[in-house]
């Protein structure tokens, strides 16, 4: 099952804590350079090749050409949190990133996160939509990469408007472009 | 100030819930000098704890206790352990509601009769009329400071509404409008106008959405005759031989089981927990649960046909701006059976923040065409279509035949299976609301199937004769004279619209019936 689930917000909000505490140092290293998801994410769980393939695998699945890796770093950080204290989920993800390694090999001769054909991964990724591997990453960095309030701007969304007293003179009627 | 009543006392009235049901039947109560102790399975919050963050207060307010689904619908495929999007804190579902007041309309009140026998329907007639209910709509749009009601302005319209109307206009429709609103669009009650602040659903921290958590509670409590109880989750309603009810069993704060008696018992925990408190009242008396010799507790579950469009232009709409919700087109939402449906829909605006528009838009969907569509955020304008729901027997909540929850209650199930003319009207939506945005000028609309149900309705339905519902048309049980059911679980039809300001009207109605009982003695 590959639909988000409600329930995921919920888990990912009981995570905010985290995702602007703890999670940010892990973050912050992975996104200190491209060859920096270092030795510290390594130690957490994850080899620096396998985040690296998780964050391009994370901007395949939601490829926002306006976002920085840093976004992504971010998006992915609960997950290498939880590969660095959960074998399990290591394993997933690892095998998960061995299976795209192995596919892009088989059609580009390159690891999938060396591939710079944004088609030859995706026609990688297409064909482990439906496992769970997939499914952990979808569900588990979506809401980690569009609840980040600096992102928001981006996107033009203001956020939070009470503070400035709601758009009631702010804009919320200005729309100038409708057919009489 | 709040009153304090002693365990022991037999002579309270007991709300279960305190939101859009109960929160009014304690308000309303209170004030004719009726002892009143309301039983709140949530906590409480304060209008200074609402943050204008879709994922805190989704966390804050939801009833997240363990539930299940089953059946053909959407929701439980996409959202099986979370069928409903409902509240759990004093207040209720009025603490995150977008505040929509509509009335029901004629026919909607008989369906039996102006729809006729609609195969794999259980539709059945409400015991009561739209004349009969009209004053209690006028009392609730006053209490409720409803907009376009009895002299209240409307709200202005925003730029998203100003989307849906020049659609509308295009396609010919004429019942378009800022809808009738519970929120303040003039300072009004010693509460402040709308700010268009967007955030409505994550609580309005103005406080211009009508809300019982700070308006009905406050004002009972005042009275010095009611007491609320948060965070105790009522568990069983106990009775006599006689087969009236005695009162409660529920977990209190610390978990601690307590017996609250009662005079009378009055439930109002939205149409999943209300079934499921009778159904788990069950005794040698009534083996089938409390208040159900007819079978029919749970059973005629209905939420709203629900889904939404979103149409995506190359200009922007700032849809996230303004009242969240106000904005409507009504002309969908007659009886019109060359449709292929029997009963109609409204179309109302439906924005969503960034967050939770892109973890919800497409699910299961990646990649450049998805991400696309958020890309062009602010150019985005949403339309929820939200129509009538069929009553059928066998969409039903029901215990959980292992699952407990912490206190040993059974989890409750709910079961849908989507009847035709369900699948006919929302087919119909789309084609309506895609034909809208595409006449000024959409790219591209964008379909959401149905989101966990806010609306749930109908799982304790009014009936005329005891055999074909649980309670009679003042929402007091058939079997039990002393039970009363106060929340949306009573009603007959779900009708077109939103089930607030029918069970506000419904339950002011009930408090003169409770009143004028109990003075006489009857209960």
């Amino acid at each position: 099952m590959r639909h988000m689930l409600l329930r995921e917000w919920v888990t990912k909000f009981s995570r905010r804590g985290f995702l602007r505490g703890g999670a940010a140092t892990i973050a912050a290293v992975a996104v200190s350079g491209k060859d920096l998801l270092t030795n510290a994410a390594e130690a957490a769980g994850l080899s620096t090749d396998e985040s690296r393939a998780l964050l391009i695998f994370t901007r395949d699945l939601f490829p926002h050409d306006r976002l920085d890796d840093s976004f992504y770093a971010k998006a992915i950080a609960p997950l290498q949190h939880e590969a660095a204290k959960d074998a399990a989920t290591r394993k997933l993800i690892a095998s998960g990133i061995a299976q795209l390694n192995a596919s892009t090999m088989a059609s580009a001769g390159e690891p999938y996160a060396d591939v710079s054909e944004e088609n030859v991964r995706v026609a990688a990724i297409k064909k482990i939509e439906s496992g769970p591997f997939f499914t952990k990453v979808y569900s588990g960095t979506m809401t980690p990469l569009y609840n980040q309030p600096e992102l928001w701007p981006k996107f033009g969304y203001e956020g939070p408007s009470s503070a400035l007293g709601g758009y009631i003179n702010r804009g919320f009627s200005d729309i100038d472009w409708l057919p009489k | 100030m709040p009153a304090k009543f002693d365990l022991n006392d037999s002579s309270v009235a007991i709300i279960v819930g305190s939101g859009a049901g109960g929160g009014t039947l304690a308000n309303e109560l209170a004030k004719k000098g009726i002892s009143v102790v309301v039983l709140e399975a949530g906590k409480r919050m304060e209008m200074t704890d609402f943050q204008n963050d879709e994922m805190a207060m989704f966390g804050a307010f939801t009833w997240l206790d363990p539930r299940t689904s089953s059946g053909s619908w959407y929701v439980a495929k996409s959202s099986p352990d979370l069928p409903a999007w409902i509240c759990k804190l004093v207040g209720g579902t009025t603490v995150h509601w977008g505040a929509c007041a509509l009335r029901f309309q004629e026919h909607e009140f008989k369906t039996r009769t102006r729809y006729g026998a609609i195969a794999g329907a259980n539709l059945l007639d409400w015991p009561l009329d739209l004349n009969e209910l009209a004053p209690y709509y006028d009392r609730a749009e006053r209490r409720m400071g409803v907009t376009g009601t009895h002299g209240i302005p409307r709200l202005p319209a925003s730029s998203h509404g100003k989307v849906l109307f020049a659609g509308a206009k295009k396609l010919g429709y004429t019942q378009y409008m800022t809808t009738n609103m519970a929120i303040n669009s003039v300072p009004r009650d010693g509460r402040a106008s709308c700010q268009q602040t967007g955030f409505c659903v994550q609580g309005c921290t103005f406080g211009a959405k009508w809300s019982t958590l700070y308006i009905d509670i406050p004002q009972a409590e005042a009275t010095g005759k009611a007491e609320v109880r948060a965070e105790s989750q009522v568990l069983r309603i106990e009775h006599d031989a006689s087969g009236k009810v005695t009162g409660v069993v529920y977990a209190d704060r610390a978990g601690n089981l307590q017996r609250q008696k009662a005079r009378i018992v009055a439930v109002a925990g939205n149409s999943i927990e209300s079934p499921r408190l009778l159904l788990n009242s069950s005794s040698s008396q009534f083996p089938q649960g409390l208040a159900n010799s007819s079978g029919q507790v749970g059973r005629n579950y209905m939420r709203h046909v629900t889904s939404t469009v979103f149409g995506v232009f190359d200009k922007p709409v700032h849809m996230y701006r303004g009242t969240a919700q106000s904005g409507i087109v009504m002309d969908e939402a007659r009886l019109d059976t060359k449709r292929g449906f029997v009963g109609g829909y409204n179309l109302e605006l439906l924005p969503q923040g960034l967050p939770s528009f892109a973890t919800n838009l497409m699910p299961g969907e990646w990649g450049r065409d998805r991400a696309s569509v958020i890309d062009n955020y602010v150019n985005l304008a949403g339309v929820w279509i939200i129509g009538e729901d069929m009553a059928r027997d066998t969409n039903r909540v029901t215990l959980h035949p292992d699952r407990k929850d912490k206190y040993g209650m059974p989890i409750p199930n709910v079961h849908v299976d989507d009847h035709p003319n369900d699948t006919a009207m929302v087919r119909h939506g789309f084609q309506q609301a895609d034909a809208l945005y595409k006449s000024i000028g959409a790219k591209r609309t964008v379909h959401h199937l149905p989101f966990p149900s806010t609306h749930n309705m109908g799982t304790n339905r009014m009936s005329e004769k005891p055999q074909d519902g649980v309670v009679n048309r003042f929402g007091q049980s058939h079997d039990v004279k002393n039970l009363f059911v106060s929340d949306g679980s009573q009603f007959t039809s779900s009708g077109g619209e939103n089930p607030t300001l029918t069970i506000v009207a419904l339950a002011l109605r009930q408090s003169e019936y409770i009143a004028d009982q109990m003075s006489n003695g009857t209960i």
